[in-house]
């Protein structure tokens, strides 16, 4: 569903190496949580995944189309919420999801039923015509998600997509999250959050651009004798300074 | 150090070093910094040096030269050779001689300035003047009156050349306005008006609305969409027309309704015009937004293109006045077409067919800014 293979990327500026070497293999229906501290790499590892960046060496495929040469050919199966809320913030809430349905090509009707059931499940009925601006961090974070997941699609790339919402709301949408993996759903999501990737099916700890473990949260637990992911990320850093 | 309560020269500074630092890194801003008031102060310099000069005119001279009292030496007098020669050695005008017919046209076309007519007995009206006789003629000129302080120059040629080659009363000058008359100052810088403000507000409206979506942070989700970027690129542009049209609207609107500018021509034509040359301005914001990478540096860009096209489109000094070499830089300013447009349409009365290549230029120039704006629209964060 989510291949790479020897992921790089540079950056000029900065003489950066973002991402170095990255291998990993997404299965469909499954919640993977790539973790790390923040610089690690994750957020571009994922705009290589979305076509957003190109890799400067390896490869990268989702659903079964390289990346980004062919990402018009799956764009509209996949949904991005990016790490910012990339929302307009002079725009309501229901005039920025119909802009996206629109891009998505969404009729009217559908993305009619659609907004107010998303509306309704991520907490965010009876705010449809305050403008972005003025919504709640929290609100903006599951505003942004609303519209990643407007259009159905097959796989969700959530960057950092929880910070900021309240830990009710967050058990709620990663109950969300389980049943729409049940249909079917892939979900790549990333997060500096430790607790809070224990919840994924698999997890891949991510240390200056390099993927240095990865498995199943008891797995991994289990395979470094530990009783936490936080423990499991400490250990494998080697407790050092995580800002990269 | 200072309470939080007191003045503190030293937070100010502390901003100060800030601010500086801010610029420092923007390399885009800090070369517009040096490079924006150098080069407007050299357009500005050049276009504004010099005084008007080489005026295109075409004189016919008729004079049949007067004979009559140095027959017996076969030597004649030719007056209206010398107000020639005295013109052609003149540096405020550019003389083409041929026939007055033909300068007439060419001064309806925008050819020549004037056309200048030399009659057949002005050496004789001349000579009989010498010899205290009552007599006249009169030289006929036929010029454009859109550009009064170009008029008076050329008045002033004219009128120096007559006499510094017959130093007699009696010679008059006729004069015909070419386009229906004389127009008044206002009525003369309108169409330039017009010209500058858009090219200038239009520009800014469509650089500062692109460039908010690079600032907004929405372009890694639009990335990620099926959206591709000549789709993004064609909606600003739908988007900023309408924009450009609500402006050609208002502008026109002050211009004639308030000002009470003339308008000779088709005010349809002047509508469609404007609202073409509007459409060339948003396509060079969009192109030129492709480059911009926050609100800052693309309101910067608006001056950069706006004060240059002032001064090298024929709105301050007419563009034959300029120095020979900025001329051909001139022809390549988008507002020189606007301006050629908007005083063809609304002073001479111009049509579609005599408007043709101007409109012609500008939609070539329109076409040109969408070839660079799709060639150099990004469709990733590093493309």
């Amino acid at each position: 569903m989510i291949e790479c293979e020897n992921l790089v990327k540079e950056f000029k500026e900065g003489n950066i190496r973002a991402v170095d070497g990255l291998t990993l293999s997404i299965r469909k229906g499954e919640i993977y949580a790539l973790i790390g501290a923040n610089g690690s790499g994750k957020t571009t590892t994922v705009n290589m995944m979305t076509g957003a960046l190109a890799p400067t060496s390896g490869r990268v495929s989702v659903l079964g189309v390289e990346m980004p040469h062919g990402k018009r050919l799956v764009s509209g199966r996949i949904g991005v919420a990016p790490q910012e809320y990339s929302l307009y913030p002079d725009l309501t809430l229901e005039q920025n999801a119909g802009f996206f349905a629109k891009l998505y090509g969404m009729d009217s009707k559908r993305f009619r039923s659609r907004f107010e059931e998303l509306n309704e499940i991520l907490r965010l009925r009876g705010r449809e015509h305050s403008l972005v601006s003025n919504l709640s961090g929290g609100m903006k974070r599951r505003a942004s998600i609303e519209c990643a997941l407007l259009h159905e699609p097959e796989v969700v790339f959530f960057d950092e997509a929880t910070v900021g919402i309240d830990p009710v709301l967050r058990a709620f949408l990663w109950d969300y999250f389980r049943s729409l993996r049940s249909n079917g759903l892939t979900i790549l999501l990333t997060s500096h959050v430790m607790d809070e990737a224990g919840k994924a099916d698999r997890i891949g700890l991510v240390r200056a651009g390099k993927l240095v473990d990865e498995g199943d949260p008891a797995a991994l637990m289990a395979r470094h004798n530990v009783s936490s992911i936080e423990d499991v990320f400490l250990k494998l850093s080697g407790k050092e300074l995580t800002d990269a | 150090m200072p309470r939080s309560g007191r003045f503190s020269l030293g937070r100010s500074a502390a901003v100060a070093g800030r601010v500086l630092a801010q610029i420092r890194r923007d390399r885009r801003t800090l070369g517009m910094l040096f490079a924006m008031p150098a080069v407007v102060m050299l357009i500005f310099g050049f276009a504004l040096g010099g005084q008007v000069s080489n005026v295109p005119i075409l004189v016919e001279n008729q004079d049949a030269g007067y004979a009559a009292s140095f027959g017996a030496t076969g030597a004649a007098l030719n007056v209206g050779s010398h107000v020639l020669a005295s013109l052609q050695t003149d540096s405020a005008v550019s003389v083409t001689t041929g026939s007055f017919a033909s300068g007439k046209l060419g001064v309806d076309s925008g050819t020549y300035f004037a056309a200048v007519l030399i009659p057949s007995n002005f050496s004789q009206v001349a000579f009989m003047q010498v010899q205290g006789r009552n007599a006249s003629a009169a030289i006929q000129l036929y010029i454009d009156g859109t550009k009064p302080s170009v008029a008076a120059n050329v008045l002033s040629a004219l009128q120096g050349a007559v006499q510094n080659s017959s130093r007699v009363k009696g010679l008059s000058l006729v004069q015909q306005y070419a386009y229906g008359g004389k127009f008044s100052g206002l009525d003369v810088s309108l169409p330039s008006v017009i010209a500058f403000v858009l090219t200038f507000l239009v520009l800014l409206i469509s650089l500062l609305t692109v460039s908010r979506e690079t600032t907004s942070g929405t372009l890694p989700r639009l990335y990620t969409t099926p959206l591709t970027a000549i789709e993004r690129l064609v909606g600003y542009t739908l988007s900023l027309l309408v924009v450009g049209i609500m402006m050609v609207v208002v502008v026109l609107a002050v211009g004639i309704g308030l000002f009470g500018a003339v308008v000779r021509g088709d005010p349809l034509l002047l509508f469609g015009a404007a609202v073409l040359y509007a459409l060339s301005q948003v396509l060079l914001a969009v192109f030129l937004s492709n480059f911009a990478r926050n609100e800052f540096q693309a309101v910067q860009l608006a001056p950069l293109i706006a004060l240059p096209s002032m001064a090298l489109s024929g709105m301050l000094v007419p563009v034959f006045s300029l120095p020979a070499w900025i001329q051909p830089i001139s022809k390549v300013v988008p507002m020189y077409y606007a301006n050629q447009l908007f005083e063809g349409i609304m002073l001479k009365g111009y049509g579609v067919g005599m408007m043709a290549y101007d409109l012609l230029v500008v939609v070539v120039i329109a076409v040109l800014f969408l070839a660079l704006a799709m060639t150099t629209v990004k469709d990733r964060m590093d493309a």
